[in-house]
C-alpha cells in the first residue's frame, strides 16, 4: 500500500513538471510571437552559446571522428569489409554523433550557465526588478536564449560533422594506408543530403531542449545559493536526458520515412 | 568579454580548420557527384561481400565505383551497376573480374580491357564476368558460361 | 462624495508562508502625493507587503488597488500600468550584475521606453548625479561597487525615469550619515516638488521623521499605529514607544 503510493506521488511529480515545462515552452512561444524582442540579447546570446562552444565542440567531434575511424576498420575487417570505413564514419557522424555530441557538450556548458545565471538573477530579485522596469524577464531573458539556442546548435553541428569526418579521415591517411583523395571522394559519394538534414533537424531539437532546460530551471529556482547549484545540476541532466531520448524517437521517426 | 581573446581565438581556429578541410573536400571529392560518369552493369554468379562504394580498376588504378548490387529474379544472377569516369572508353569485349583488394582486404571490381575497336555504351554490359573466389577455395575459379546466342559477344 | 480615491490600497489583504501567517488582514491607504513611512521589526513583512503593492507575490486573501481599481494578478494591464509608473528600490538593490552600471540606470529608458542610447545615458548620468555617486563608476560593474554605493545605484535607478510612485525599502540603510541626509534630501524634493506618492521603509527613525509626512509601523501582520510624524514622540501605544525609546536610547 505505501509503495502503490509512493509511486503515485512519483508518477505525479513527474507528470507535474512535464505539464510545467510544456506551459513554460508554450509561455515561450507566445512571447517569441508577440514581441517586443530584445535582438541585443539574442547576439549577446549567438556569441555565448555559438560561438564560444566553438571549441570544445570541435575537440570533441575530432577525437570522436578518429576513433570512430579506428573501430569501423577494426570491425569491418572482421568480415573484410575495411574500405567502406569512410561511408560508415561519415554516416554516422553526420546522423548520429554529430548533433548529439554537440548537443551534449551544449547540454554541459549552456545548459547549467543558463540555468545559473537566471537562478541567480532570481535570488537576488534581479528579475522582479526587471518587471517593475517594465521589462518582461520572459522575452528580455529567456527569449533570446531560446532562439540563440535553436540557430547556434545546427551551426555548430555542420562544424562538428566536418571536423568529424576530418579526424576520421585523418586518421585513415596517416595510420591506416587510406588514399587521402579516395577517402574523400567515397565520402562525398556515399552520403546523401538526407543524412546531412536529418542530423540537423536533430540538432535544432536539442537546441531547444538545452536552452528550455536552462531557463525552465533558472526561472524556476528558489532557496539562495543551494537553490541555484540544484537548478544547474537539474538542468544539466534533464537536458542529457531529453536529448536522448528524443534522439532514439527521431532516429526511429526518420528511418521509417 | 574582457579577457576572452583566447576564446575568441581558439573559436576563429577551429572555425578555420573546418573551413579549410571544407574546401579540401570540395576540391579532392570534386562535387563530380554531377557528372557520376556512365553506368554499365555487370552480372556475376557470386559476389561475396561487394559493396556500393567499392572501386572499380583497370590495372590496379581506379576508374569508377560500384554504384547498386542487385538480384536479378530471373537468372538469379547478381547485377552489378558500375558508375565508371566519362574519360575512360572501355572496349566491347572487356572482361570484369571481382577480387580482393590486395592492400585492405576488401574487394573490388577489376576490368580487363578488351580488344575489340568498337565502345562499351553507357547503358551497356559487360559479359565477360568472373565471380568472387568462394570462401572455401573448394571450386576455385569458376569462368561464367557465356550466354548464348548473344550477338555482341561474337568476335 | 468628491474625495479621489487613494492612490494605492491593501484592503485586507493576507499572506502566509507556509504555516507561517506574515500579513494578516492588513488595511492600508496611501493618499495621492502623501509619502508614507513603514516602521517596523525585522522579519514583520514590510518587504512583502512592497512585493504585493507591486504584483510579484499575489495575497492568498484581500486585494490591492491602484486608483481604486483593483490591481489583478501578475501581467495585467493594469499592473503594466503600475510599472510604468513606479520606481522601485529593492532591500538588496537588486542591480542587474552582466550591465555597467550607467546600463542599469538606464534600464527602463532603453529597454522599455525606446529611449535612443545616447540620451538614456546622459539621462543616467545626471541620475546618477542626484544620489551623490561620480560619473566615473558609470562603466563599472555592480560587483565592483561597495554596498552602500549599489544602494545608491539602486536608487538612482528607480527615479531615473521621473515616476509617479516610489517604493524605497530602505534606502539609507549602509549609508554614511552625510549620505544619507543627501538621500533624505533627494525623496523629500521628489514628493514636494514633483508630487509623487512614495512609499519608504526604514528603521532609521531620523529618515523617517525627515522624509515621512506619515509614519505607520506595522506588528503582527497588522498596521498597528498611524500618525503625523511629530506623534512618534508623544504617542503612547506600546509597541510603538519600544521601538522609538529603544533607538534614542
Ligand atoms: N519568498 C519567501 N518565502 C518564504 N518566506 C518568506 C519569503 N519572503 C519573506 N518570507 C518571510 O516573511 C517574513 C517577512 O519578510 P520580510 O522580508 O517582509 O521582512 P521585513 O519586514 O522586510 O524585515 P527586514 O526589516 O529585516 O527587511 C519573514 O519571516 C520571511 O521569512
Ligand atoms: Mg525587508
Amino acid at each position: 500500500m505505501r509503495l502503490v503510493r509512493a509511486i503515485g506521488q512519483v508518477a505525479l511529480a513527474v507528470l507535474n513538471t512535464v505539464g510545467a515545462v510544456s506551459l513554460f515552452a508554450l509561455r515561450g512561444l507566445a512571447a517569441l510571437l508577440t514581441g517586443p524582442w530584445f535582438f541585443g540579447q539574442l547576439l549577446r546570446q549567438l556569441s555565448a552559446i555559438g560561438f564560444f562552444s566553438l571549441p570544445v565542440v570541435g575537440l570533441t567531434a575530432v577525437f570522436t571522428g578518429a576513433a570512430l575511424a579506428l573501430n569501423i576498420y577494426v570491425g569491418g575487417g572482421r568480415f573484410n569489409a575495411e574500405q567502406i570505413m569512410p561511408q560508415i564514419v561519415a554516416l554516422g557522424i553526420t546522423r548520429e554523433l554529430g548533433p548529439v555530441l554537440a548537443a551534449l557538450m551544449l547540454a554541459g556548458r549552456v545548459s547549467a550557465t543558463i540555468a545559473a545565471e537566471i537562478g541567480a538573477m532570481r535570488a537576488t530579485e534581479q528579475i522582479d526588478a526587471m518587471r517593475t522596469l517594465s521589462t518582461d524577464p520572459f522575452r528580455y531573458l529567456v527569449v533570446p536564449r531560446l532562439v540563440a539556442a535553436v540557430i547556434a546548435l545546427p551551426l555548430l553541428t555542420v562544424v562538428a560533422d566536418t571536423i568529424g569526418i576530418a579526424g576520421g579521415w585523418l586518421v585513415a591517411t596517416r595510420f591506416l594506408d587510406f588514399n587521402a583523395t579516395v577517402y574523400v571522394r567515397n565520402t562525398v559519394d556515399f552520403i546523401e543530403g538526407w543524412d546531412v538534414v536529418s542530423g540537423l533537424i536533430k540538432a535544432t531539437a536539442f537546441g531547444f531542449i538545452v536552452a528550455l532546460m536552462g531557463c525552465y530551471y533558472g526561472y524556476t529556482a528558489s532557496g539562495g545559493a543551494r537553490g541555484v547549484g540544484r537548478a544547474s545540476t537539474h538542468a544539466v541532466v534533464a537536458a542529457a536526458m531529453l536529448i536522448f531520448a528524443s534522439d532514439y524517437l527521431m532516429s526511429f521517426w526518420f528511418s521509417r520515412l | 568579454m574582457r579577457g576572452q581573446w583566447i576564446e575568441t581565438l581558439m573559436g576563429f581556429v577551429v572555425l578555420a580548420l573546418a573551413a579549410a578541410f571544407l574546401i579540401y573536400v570540395v576540391r579532392v571529392g570534386g562535387f563530380e557527384g554531377v557528372r557520376r560518369g556512365y553506368e554499365v552493369s555487370a552480372r556475376f554468379g557470386d559476389v561475396g561481400s561487394l559493396a556500393p562504394g567499392a572501386t572499380v580498376s583497370v590495372a590496379g588504378v581506379k576508374i569508377g565505383t560500384v554504384s547498386r548490387v542487385s538480384l536479378d529474379p530471373k537468372t538469379y544472377l547478381a547485377q552489378v551497376d558500375l558508375a565508371i569516369d566519362p574519360e575512360i572508353k572501355l572496349p566491347a569485349d572487356s572482361s570484369a573480374k571481382i577480387t580482393s583488394d590486395s592492400l585492405l582486404g576488401g574487394v573490388h571490381v577489376a576490368v580487363a580491357a578488351g580488344g575489340s575497336p568498337e565502345d562499351l555504351k553507357p547503358g551497356g554490359e559487360i559479359e565477360n564476368t568472373q565471380g568472387a573466389v568462394d570462401l572455401f577455395g573448394l571450386i576455385g575459379q569458376v569462368v561464367r558460361p557465356q550466354p548464348s546466342g548473344d550477338p555482341a559477344n561474337e568476335d | 462624495m468628491t474625495r479621489p480615491p487613494p492612490k494605492l490600497e491593501w484592503r485586507g489583504v493576507s499572506k502566509r508562508f507556509g504555516a507561517e501567517p506574515v500579513l494578516n488582514r492588513l488595511n492600508l491607504t496611501v493618499p495621492a502625493g502623501c509619502s508614507l513611512v513603514i516602521i517596523g521589526g525585522s522579519g514583520q513583512g514590510k518587504s512583502v507587503m512592497i512585493k504585493l503593492a507591486l504584483g510579484l507575490i499575489r495575497p492568498d486573501a484581500g486585494k490591492l488597488l491602484l486608483d481604486g481599481k483593483a490591481l489583478p494578478g501578475l501581467g495585467g494591464r493594469l499592473q503594466r500600468r503600475l510599472y510604468g509608473k513606479a520606481g522601485v528600490l529593492f532591500q538588496g538593490a537588486a542591480l542587474f550584475d552582466s550591465l555597467s552600471v550607467w546600463e542599469n540606470v538606464a534600464f527602463r529608458l532603453i529597454n522599455a521606453d525606446g529611449v535612443p542610447r545616447k540620451t538614456a545615458r546622459r539621462r543616467a548620468l545626471a541620475a546618477l548625479e542626484r544620489v551623490k555617486l561620480d560619473p566615473d563608476i558609470a562603466e563599472r560593474f555592480p560587483s565592483e561597487l561597495s554596498g552602500g554605493m549599489q544602494k545608491r545605484v539602486g536608487l538612482a535607478r528607480a527615479i531615473a525615469a521621473d515616476p509617479e510612485i516610489l517604493f524605497f525599502d530602505e534606502p539609507t540603510t549602509g549609508l554614511d550619515p552625510i549620505t544619507a541626509a543627501v538621500i533624505n534630501d533627494l525623496i523629500v524634493d521628489q514628493v514636494k516638488r514633483l508630487g509623487c506618492t512614495t512609499l519608504s521603509i526604514t528603521h532609521d527613525l531620523a529618515s523617517a521623521r525627515r522624509i515621512g509626512d506619515e509614519i505607520a509601523m506595522l506588528h503582527e501582520g497588522q498596521i498597528v499605529w498611524r500618525g503625523p510624524a511629530a506623534d512618534l514622540d508623544r504617542t503612547d501605544h506600546p509597541q510603538v514607544r519600544a521601538f522609538v525609546d529603544m533607538q534614542s536610547a
